[in-house]
């Protein structure tokens, strides 16, 4: 602890926390242009400057840590004349065209320039030729950029798709895609968030509103389990058409990240009315069902309902994926003696060893790989990433890849267990499983090598040398899926248990990780199934082509239960006019509540929930950057079971084609695809390999003949892409989509050219 | 005195007079007599002189309205009116929104996109002059001059969304030359050129 002052106030600081950081925490105001919290100090403005009482000379405040007993001050006429003669330099030939820009209101050089007073210009430069850049999502203006460097440290250090730099040339510096002719990256958005200017920003926002004009509503995102905290903007359609629509989506760049399909994705709302017939069918088929169908795109409360429709008119409950999440979890706590997993994504940020298996992160969940991104970018972690099929995304922060067979997760796992594990924790789990295991044939049959382990463990050696804490290990959705998910799940609990690392279990779909806690789901369905989005008898649609209209995610308010096990609240961004779940249980005489959200204190407190009421869950981050959402999932102690773990199982094979669904970035479900910017075909995606083994060439129309019935793709060739296995989006498929989420994510397939009719 | 001066001047007190009243009738009968002096003389008939030869000369100076109308000050602040740029015939308007934004009774709305040039462009214009209160906020803050009040001051209509509408303000392009400047706030005074500091350029 540093006690030092900042303009008269005692403040203290934590060991390497810099002035300008503890100044911010503490709400004291130091102008930066280029300081981003998220990333390391970037230095390009100068801006932050501040007096230490003794020191000769201005200070930098962003990168210069506190030390004990100094005396800062944040302001006088020297540093002010100074900033002044910064901003004067900034505004040297910057457009005037704050009439037009869609910064303009919410811009920091606008703020800036009259903060500090610049009402006139005394320094010139020879204006340059610099025609505006059309990169798809993004705009690139570069007579507006500041060159603060923002975008291109935010890309490089937290995304990791490293797809811009400056190109310096003095007054001619801008920004280009690296190393390529146009911007080819994978399109979160970002740098338009954290531009402070209007040079980049989004193509379809574009001249369609001023800032200002915009109605803010916090939310959080409804794609994937990450649920990340983001704001919709709303405004009128236009001047003829008074229904509010989503603009655009912004996110609180400093403390967050948001990717491309939460900023892009935004306008999957379904837009209904009132059909009152189609209600009384509804009822009617509630009368008849027995069983209800649905996804994990829904809010907690909306599961609670379900849930208390079950126990009340003894409804079946599917949700194969969540089913399938749900077993692990509980398998999981059995040999963890957690009834949750322990790791969250700051434990990524902050991990310095970590280990990835069966997720396709980049694609999956891209919090967890921008979690590991900063991991790498910020102590140069150690991260080993093992599936099927390499992600070239990741490719930049992974320090080693490891492939193993399709369906080989178990002897993965095995071999690892068999490597972390000391003695004296195998000699506690059971001599005779370790006995047993034939490294030799797992290692054959899963393809990894011995040696691959061997190398693993010399990683974490040498990454711990000094000290051991920080590592952790990722599970992702292939696992859960998996047919012998429940001796994984129990494999990853003693992996847990037994060693220092953490365990993450990315919960695959949005709310999964809620449903499975609120939801009892069965395994079997009945005779007469409604579906709400998802297949059924009578369908409740959220996409709006079902048989009664239900709210999309953006026009419902309520909470999720997110990755970092955290309930999260989100609220109406759309207007909805139609029936929700709610109506229908109050119909049903199973909820007495007029709005959805009163059910939110009333989610089962024995599984870590706690009785607070919608109202009063907080949704913001503070000054220094601490996440106040909502809160925390209470992690309960269970009962270790008593029951050995099962030997491992004979391997699988998958030859011939497979197919791994996988969605491509961007895309997460029929929701982001029904999205205006995100409207486009899924396509099978395979490497030249593949192409050549299934005769398949790039433009091809192919069919599959799938276990789902036969779907037809085009099909493109990735160059990044090695190995036999393809992938396959399936977010453009409908409600097809939903039922395919609880079967294993590989599937061996026949696939054969489109023959036109 | 001329001009302000007769304004400031404040001593007024020295110009007073007396008015002279004659006395009031008293008695019944000097009121009979005022009476009767008043219906006799000829005052009315003296009073009426100048408008029955005008009648008789049919020189009428009423003015027929609707038929005929005054012109009204420069300044008045009719009818908006959107302006174009004199050399293209370009509409000046460049949809910065500031008039939406400054409107205080709400009623100014503009749809905006990027035009095939990458141009802001406002591809409606509403104003809603059933609750225009033609305070001018518009006119003052629009930069770029494009819109103004026009002479117009008939606002009485059928309908409530009459001259709502864009292609009612904006000058059509054949009558281009006809356009006028709004000589009241917003417009340039006559001494913007000295007021105005210049930015340095380097050609």
């Amino acid at each position: 602890m540093i006690k030092f002052s900042i303009d008269g106030k005692e403040v203290v600081a934590k060991r390497g926390e810099t002035i300008l950081q503890v100044a911010r925490r503490e709400g004291i105001y130091i102008p930066t242009m280029c300081y981003l919290s998220k990333v390391k100090p970037i230095e390009s403005c100068r801006l932050c400057v501040v007096e230490v009482e003794g020191v000769e000379g201005f200070v930098l405040s962003c990168q210069t840590p506190a030390t004990p007993d100094i005396k800062v001050r944040t302001d006088s006429q020297a540093l002010y004349t100074h900033r002044q003669n910064i901003m004067q330099l900034y505004d040297v030939n910057h457009p005037l065209e704050c009439g037009v820009c869609d910064k303009s209101g919410e811009c920091d050089l606008q703020n800036k320039t009259l903060e500090f007073r610049v009402d006139h210009q005394e320094f010139s430069a020879k204006d340059q030729y610099r025609p505006i850049q059309n990169w798809q999502y993004i705009q690139y203006d570069p007579s507006l950029c500041i060159l603060c460097e923002k975008c291109v440290h935010v890309c490089n250090e937290v995304i990791g798709d490293d797809a811009i730099e400056i190109e310096y040339g003095g007054y001619k510096s801008r920004i280009i895609p690296k190393d390529a002719p146009t911007l080819d990256c994978t399109f979160c958005g970002e740098c338009i968030a954290v531009c402070p200017v209007g040079a980049l920003i989004s193509s379809d926002f574009k001249y369609t509103s001023n800032a200002w004009e915009l109605r803010r509503v916090p939310a959080a995102c409804a794609h994937c389990s990450a649920a990340c905290h983001l704001y919709y903007e709303t405004k009128h359609s236009s001047i003829e058409n008074p229904q509010p629509k989503i603009y655009r989506v912004k996110n609180e760049f400093e403390f967050e990240t948001l990717c491309g399909a939460g900023r892009f994705g935004f306008d999957f709302e379904n837009r209904a009315q009132k059909d009152e017939e189609a209600f009384g069918r509804a009822l009617e088929a509630f009368e008849k069902a027995d069983t209800i169908r649905f996804s994990s795109f829904i809010t907690n409360e909306e599961a609670l309902i379900l849930q208390r429709l079950k126990e009340q008119k003894g409804y079946k409950l599917l949700n194969e994926e969540a089913r399938a999440y749900q077993k692990f979890l509980d398998e999981y706590a059995q040999t963890s003696g957690k009834t949750l997993y322990e790791a969250d994504l700051e434990r990524i940020e902050k991990s310095d060893f970590l280990i990835l298996v069966g997720s396709f992160v980049s694609s999956d969940n891209p919090a967890v790989r921008y979690a590991l991104t900063v991991s790498q970018k910020r102590q140069g972690s150690e991260i080993i990433n093992m599936h099927p099929i390499e992600d070239d995304l990741l490719k930049p922060v992974v320090t080693k890849f490891v492939k193993y067979e399709v369906g080989s997760e178990e002897a993965v796992l095995g071999m690892l267990l068999d490597g972390l594990l000391d003695e004296e924790a195998k000699e506690k789990i059971g001599k005779k499983w370790f006995e047993e295991l034939d490294i030799g044939y797992l290692s054959a049959e899963s393809s990894v090598g011995e040696e691959e382990i061997a190398d693993i463990l010399e990683r974490l050696q040498r990454q711990h040398r000094f000290k051991k804490d920080r590592c952790t290990l990722i599970l992702g959705e292939d696992l859960y899926t998996h047919p012998r998910a429940e001796n994984l799940a129990k494999l990853a609990g003693l992996i847990d248990r037994f060693t220092d690392f953490e365990v993450m279990l990315i919960p695959p779909k949005t709310n999964s990780l809620g449903v499975a806690l609120i939801c009892d789901l069965d395994e079997e369905g009945g005779e007469y199934t409604i579906g709400y989005n998802a297949k059924g008898d009578f369908v409740l649609s959220a996409l709006g082509d079902g048989d009664l209209d239900m709210p999309a995610l953006n026009q419902q308010e309520g909470t999720f239960t997110n990755i970092d096990k955290r309930v999260v609240p989100t609220n109406v961004a759309l207007p909805y006019e139609g029936y929700v779940l709610n109506d229908l249980a109050k119909a049903l005489g199973v909820s007495d509540k007029e709005y959805t959200i009163e059910f939110t204190k009333e989610l089962p407190q024995e599984k870590g929930y706690k009785p607070i009421d919608f109202d009063d869950l907080p949704n913001e981050f503070f000054n220094d950057g601490t996440e106040h959402r909502g809160y925390r999932l209470e992690n309960k102690k269970v009962n270790l079971s008593r029951k050995n773990i099962e030997p491992i199982a004979e391997l699988p094979e998958f030859n011939g084609t497979v197919l791994y669904r996988c969605e491509p970035v961007l895309q997460f479900s029929p929701f982001t695809h029904k999205a205006h910017q995100l409207h486009w075909p899924c396509a099978l995606v395979g490497s030249y390999q593949f192409s050549v083994a299934a005769k398949l060439e790039d433009g091809d129309e192919v069919v599959i003949h799938s276990k789902f019935g036969e779907i037809i793709k085009h099909f493109r060739i990735d160059p990044k892409l090695k190995g036999t296995v393809a992938l396959l989006g399936t977010s453009d498929l409908g409600v097809e989509y939903f039922a395919m989420q609880g079967n294993y994510r590989y599937e061996r397939v026949k696939i054969t050219k489109r023959v036109e009719p | 005195m001329s001009g302000l001066e007769q304004f400031q001047d404040r001593n007024v007190s020295q110009n007073y007079y007396r008015v002279k009243i004659e006395p009031y009738p008293k008695t019944p009968w000097e009121k009979f007599k005022r009476v009767v002096r008043k219906s006799l003389k000829p005052d009315l008939l003296i009073g009426l002189k100048i408008t029955l030869l005008e009648m008789l000369r049919f020189n009428i100076h009423t003015i027929q309205y609707p038929k005929e109308k005054l012109p009204v000050s420069p300044r008045f602040r009719g009818i908006h009116r959107l302006l174009r740029l004199l050399e293209s015939g370009n509409e000046r308007c460049i949809g910065c929104g500031l008039c939406e934004k400054i409107c205080i009774s709400n009623c100014i709305r503009i749809d905006t996109k990027p035009d095939e040039n990458g141009r802001k462009i406002p591809t409606e214009y509403t104003i809603n002059f059933g609750r225009c209160i033609f305070c001018g906020y518009c006119a003052e803050v629009c930069p770029e001059l494009a819109i103004v009040h026009g002479q117009e001051y008939e606002y009485a209509s059928e309908q409530r969304a009459q001259f709502a509408m864009k292609e009612d303000m904006l000058t059509p392009l054949d009558k281009l030359k006809e356009q006028k400047e709004y000589p009241g706030f917003g417009a340039p005074t006559p001494a913007a050129d000295k007021l105005i500091k210049k930015t340095p350029l380097a050609y």
